[in-house]
């Protein structure tokens, strides 16, 4: 009998795990504006903030300042350990349906 | 949260995210295939003896509509679900994009100054616009296989290849065939094929 396999705190909370999903929907290496990831979830700005910071600080996010045409942009993308916990993350949700639907 | 929640939720985003970042080229390829069928079906149906719509309806007027609206189309879809992206696929996207703006204004130069010349019969004219414009759409939709490694793209690239060859060997009128059975057909399976992998979320 093998043990019911832990859930990462940082990305199981509803709006973490849907910002990490549209991140994890970009191609590896592209990044997103802080406005469009907001549009693709439909969270506010400082809704979104606060989770990217969480999301951050596990170094899963990296967020980049850069000047466009000298207007502020805040670009947001998955780091590669970010994409392993989210892949993981999905593995464990599988095995645990699994364990507890499957007889 | 349990476990079936979050992998509903994961769906749903999932779904969400593709849909606004375009998902994939299903409805571009949709919107070539209505072109050429209806355009050059329409082309070929006006060369049958009996049919009373003079051939410059089509070639002046229907085709040139239908293929700026695609054209269009193409544009405005692929620059809405870019915006807000940077990184490598969308200098990727933007540099396949002007490829074909690029290549299509230097073959229409080429065709036009081949035309010009009056050494070929009307008949011929026509085989060197469908041969040469079927060979560049798959040149461009091998491209765009190899850049996105996208194997059905690649595989749609070189049946247009085969087709641009077919079109000039069937000769005129036929050559209107080809580019509205392989051509827009080619485009339509295409567009079917992504269709229901976008479906069936693969």
């Amino acid at each position: 009998m093998s043990e019911l396999p832990q859930l990462d705190p940082v990305i199981h909370a509803q709006a973490r795990l849907r910002v990490t999903v549209a991140l994890a929907g970009l191609r590896s290496g592209d990044q997103i504006t802080f406005p469009r990831l907001q549009q693709l979830l439909d969270m506010t700005a400082g809704n979104l903030s606060t989770h990217l910071r969480k999301l951050e600080d596990a170094e899963y996010v990296e967020i980049t300042k850069a000047y466009e045409h000298r207007t502020p942009v805040t670009l947001v993308r998955l780091t590669a350990a970010g994409r392993a916990a989210f892949e993981s993350y999905t593995k464990a949700l599988h095995q645990l349906l699994d364990a507890t639907g499957g007889d | 949260m349990s476990a079936e929640e979050s992998l509903n939720l994961i769906a749903q985003q999932n779904r969400r995210t593709r849909r606004e970042l375009g998902g994939g080229p299903a409805r571009m390829l949709a919107a070539w295939a209505l072109a050429w069928i209806i355009g050059w079906g329409f082309t070929y149906v006006t060369t049958l003896p009996g049919v009373g719509v003079p051939g410059w309806v089509a070639g002046g007027i229907v085709v040139p509509l239908l293929f700026l609206g695609a054209m269009a189309y193409s544009t405005f879809t692929s620059i809405r679900s870019g915006r807000g992206i940077r990184g490598p696929s969308r200098t990727v996207g933007a540099m396949y994009g002007y490829g074909w703006a690029l290549s299509s204004i230097g073959l229409m130069v080429v065709d036009i100054r081949i035309t010009q010349f009056q050494a070929l019969s009307s008949d011929q004219v026509s085989l060197l616009w469908s041969g040469t414009w079927l060979l560049l759409t798959g040149v461009m939709y091998l491209a765009g296989g190899m850049v996105w490694q996208d194997k059905l793209m690649y595989g749609l690239g070189a049946w247009m290849i085969v087709s641009a060859a077919l079109s000039v060997l069937v000769g005129y009128p036929a050559n209107f065939l080809v580019l509205t059975v392989c051509g827009g057909g080619g485009f339509l399976l295409g567009a079917i094929v992504y269709f229901v992998r976008e479906k069936t979320g693969r």
